[in-house]
């Protein structure tokens, strides 16, 4: 039995650029920021107010039932009906029970206002009265809040949407969820177990608690006054990532059945490399060991060599850590300036979307590979000594010959995910 | 080719036992951990019971007590769990190659610690009480400490995990609710049959026994609010069932290649065959009422096995003693077994150890494993007056010994998720 090849062959995305594969990779070329002022809520007095937020929110239509959709589950389900619409496969062409979703998605984690009326009553300086908490909630929760066990209701929704029967599941690696997903769904159907999938991720993550979450770490850039340059991967003055949101679907297929239904082909996925750090919870390894052997891994599933590889899209957050780290990495394998391709993020331009980040990063490379152009890396405009490669800066570029794009992921937590396009012929 | 995939340690952390060997003798004495839930008061809350593991230590399995201020009680029984799977495995300290190792995890939602937020919350008010974004910006935020969002990211639980252990192989956290764990063991005995790692350690760990939760659980109909004795309140497949109750625990197990298995001269428990996974479409928190997901999932399990229906011989249920679930659970078995359904037995422990969410279906593996290595499979307790509509054999109150070689295990999302996994006896 001859190994069953992936190609992608539908698209769907919704950044703060806007919604759509089109509006973003437009935006993306032209250098254009998503980020603002946070907009969906009052952030006065917070150390961080800026945010690269989804404005205003589409609706679905699940918003007509009692429901209310997570932000997450709302941006995968756009992503992924417009993937399918994108696909063909909306008017048939798929054996519903052969087709499945692996998105990686998660949310926030807390959704203080609601919890407040029963906190309060609960609260006593030095006690708390857990029955006094449990019965206010119980008369304050909104019941159509379902807000407990939302972390799958992003692949639940985008099933449903299309009637996807087949593998069904939702990851939360952290900010490589997105990307591992593909990867998984990738082997899923080299494996057999289904022919079609709708793979990606989805998040939002713009919240009090996330947001005071993940500034008390240190990990957020409070460059509240010019939103637009806070977001700078391997810039020298770059201090944190910022917050951003949304969903990118990918429609994954097997070779034949896209043949067979004369699909439009846009790319081919053949690498995938999957490996974690080990090293602490709060930081990923300084040198990147695990992210390079991700990356290695990639090429080896891949069967190509480093010099095949034309564009990485890195996964650049404009953190101090994972920019030098994610460098070093990259030229061990690549080389020097010169030697390595040109990297680039395009977070600088759509803010971190976490477990989302990877899937409309692979977007991104999917066009590149389409278009022989790759998106540049904005606001890059120091030099840093620890990120010395070519990051493509500030002006996309033109590169016909690209056949094969590397996309990296890496997880706070420490899980590395890289996974490769190849141009399609 | 792909390759085999085994089973060689296991490590438990349940309600009625912390460890493997006390877990499988109560679940064979059909012994409940259910009882009044001690880490809070509930008041006058009429949902007052659930499985708890209460001031479980994971000290012992840490380098250093400082780790422990960042692992919520998830975290704490999947590093016990863990370790108990490594020690078990002969793995502990064991040469292992690191690059060749990894984990997957089935975790969830880490709920919020209430008494952690209370002075944070209390500082944020305005003036008529209510929460004020500003204020909690300037006043509340820095009253949290510091590191507390790594408690509430579901994939801590894979990172610290990989990281005690070693394991620099592939990581996941799958998050789908009352399937993420025999989804993520699907996913792991994936990783090993294809040859991306030799050896995983893989199983769930969830903890939801918080007044958030409960009250969440309670309000969307799923929890028994029955006036029984608290180990009497979860009877799957009971005429006078009322809903589950929530557990909390966790189980991990060390799987491989045979061949790295055997190369080092490891003990194996059983082997992993089959796996399915599916999606049924109907409205978020009611199972399709004819089973049809579930049914897929078995189907491609059993598929994936090159088995048949005939040569299942114990069925580890999802049972969750909600009218809906065993019912058509019930249903979805006859399906797919026809005649040979009645002939099968099918328990459910959830009847002993509640419903652990995000840990269920590892907890229900480890069993299945225990019924394949004693050939006794353990019962459904408080099925006292069975429903008309669940007419299987669901093993009524008492274990039994039985010849079991294979076995299916079955869980089933609330969202729709549907994953079986197939266990067998292990001939070389």
């Amino acid at each position: 039995m001859s190994t069953r090849r992936v190609v992608v062959t539908g698209l769907g995305m919704i950044t703060s650029l806007g919604r759509g594969v089109e509006r973003n990779w437009t935006g993306m070329l032209e250098g254009e920021s998503g980020v603002r002022r946070i907009r969906r809520f009052d952030s006065t007095g917070m150390e961080v107010r800026i945010a690269s937020e989804v404005y205003p929110l589409p609706h679905v239509p699940q918003d007509d039932d009692t429901d209310q959709v997570g932000l997450h589950a709302r941006f995968a389900y756009i992503a992924g009906v417009d993937a399918w619409a994108d696909s063909g496969l909306a008017d048939g062409g798929a054996d519903p029970d052969r087709v499945g979703v692996f998105l990686g998605s998660g949310k926030g984690v807390a959704d203080l206002p609601m919890l407040t009326p029963a906190l309060k009553a609960a609260h006593q300086p030095g006690d708390f009265d857990y029955g006094v908490y449990m019965k206010t909630l119980a008369e304050t929760y909104a019941l159509e809040r379902r807000e407990l066990e939302c972390y799958y209701q992003s692949g639940t929704y985008v099933a449903a949407a299309v009637d996807a029967r087949g593998p069904n599941w939702v990851c939360i690696t952290a900010c490589a969820a997105g990307n591992h997903a593909l990867g998984e769904a990738f082997e899923a159907i080299v494996h057999g177990d289904a022919d079609v999938i709708l793979a990606g991720g989805a998040h939002s993550q713009i919240d009090h608690m996330s947001l005071a979450g993940y500034g008390t770490l240190g990990a957020l850039s409070d460059r509240n006054d010019e939103p637009h340059r806070a977001s700078r991967p391997f810039d020298r003055k770059r201090n944190g990532f910022v917050l951003g949101e949304g969903g990118g679907v990918l429609i994954l297929e097997e070779l034949e059945h896209a043949k067979a239904r004369g699909a439009d082909i846009r790319a081919e996925l053949v690498g995938y490399g999957n490996t974690a750090d080990a090293h602490r919870a709060t930081d990923p390894h300084p040198e990147g060991i695990c992210a390079e052997r991700a990356m290695r891994q990639a090429l080896s599933r891949a069967r190509i060599d480093r010099s095949d590889v034309g564009y990485i899209n890195a996964h650049g957050t404009s953190t101090a850590q994972n920019d030098s780290m994610e460098t070093a990495a990259m030229k061990r394998i690549f080389g020097p300036k010169g030697e390595a391709p040109p990297v680039s993020s395009v977070k600088s331009m759509l803010g971190h979307l976490i477990a989302a980040a990877g899937a409309v990063e692979a977007i991104a490379c999917v066009r590149a590979l389409q278009e022989g152009v790759v998106p540049p890396t904005i606001n890059y405009e120091n030099e840093d000594p620890v990120c010395d490669l070519d990051y493509v800066p500030n002006t996309a570029r033109d590169l016909k010959d690209l056949s094969y794009v590397m996309n990296n992921s890496f997880g706070f937590g420490g899980q590395n995910i890289t996974t490769i396009f190849k141009k399609f012929e | 080719m792909s390759r085999r995939v085994v089973i060689t340690g296991m490590g438990v952390v349940a309600p009625n036992g912390e460890d493997l060997d006390s877990f499988w003798s109560a679940c064979k004495e059909g012994r409940s951990g259910i009882a009044e839930i001690q880490a809070f008061d509930c008041g006058s809350f009429s949902v007052s019971a659930a499985g708890e593991v209460p001031k479980y230590n994971a000290r012992p399995y840490l380098p250093s007590p400082k780790q422990l201020k960042i692992m919520g009680n998830n975290i704490r029984f999947a590093v016990g769990a863990s370790h108990m799977a490594m020690e078990h495995g002969g793995l502990l300290g064991a040469d292992y190659d690191p690059e060749r190792f990894g984990v997957t995890v089935g975790s969830g939602l880490v709920p919020t610690d209430v008494e952690e937020l209370g002075d944070a919350i209390a500082h944020s008010l305005d003036d008529d009480g209510k929460f004020d974004v500003s204020r909690f910006g300037v006043e509340g935020q820095r009253r949290l400490y510091p590191l507390w969002l790594l408690k509430h990211l579901p994939n801590m639980v894979a990172a610290h995990v990989s990281i005690i252990h070693n394991a620099q192989g592939p990581n996941n956290t799958i998050v789908t609710a009352c399937s993420a764990s025999t989804q993520a063991i699907g996913e792991a005995y994936r990783v090993v049959e294809r040859g991306q790692a030799d050896l995983m350690l893989t199983g769930g760990a969830d903890s939801r026994i918080d007044p958030l939760s409960i009250v969440a659980y309670s309000l969307l109909g799923a929890l028994s609010q029955g006036d029984r004795a608290a180990e009497k309140l979860s009877r799957p497949f009971d005429r006078d069932r009322d809903g589950f109750v929530l557990g909390e625990g966790a189980a991990m197990f060390t799987i491989e290649s045979e061949e790295h298995a055997k190369a080092r001269g490891a003990e194996i428990l059983a082997e992993i065959v089959g796996y399915g996974s599916s999606f049924d479409a109907s409205g978020v928190t009611a199972p399709h009422a004819e089973g049809r997901g579930a049914a897929q999932a078995i189907a491609r399990a059993l598929d994936d096995a090159k088995m048949s229906p005939e040569d299942i011989d114990y069925i580890s249920a999802h049972g969750t003693s909600t009218v809906l679930n065993d019912r058509m659970e019930t249903l979805a078995t006859k399906t797919i077994f026809g005649d040979h359904a009645k002939k099968v037995p099918m328990s459910s422990i959830k009847s002993m150890v509640g419903h652990l969410i995000a840990a269920a279906g590892a907890l229900e593996a480890a069993v299945s494993v225990m019924a394949i290595r004693e050939n006794v499979v353990p019962p459904t307790i408080n099925l006292e007056e069975p429903d008309p509509d669940c007419d299987l054999d669901y093993v009524p109150n008492t274990a039994r010994e039985h010849e079991v070689r294979a076995v299916l295990s079955n869980s089933f999302g609330f969202g729709g998720q549907n994953a079986s996994l197939i266990l067998k006896e292990y001939a070389g």
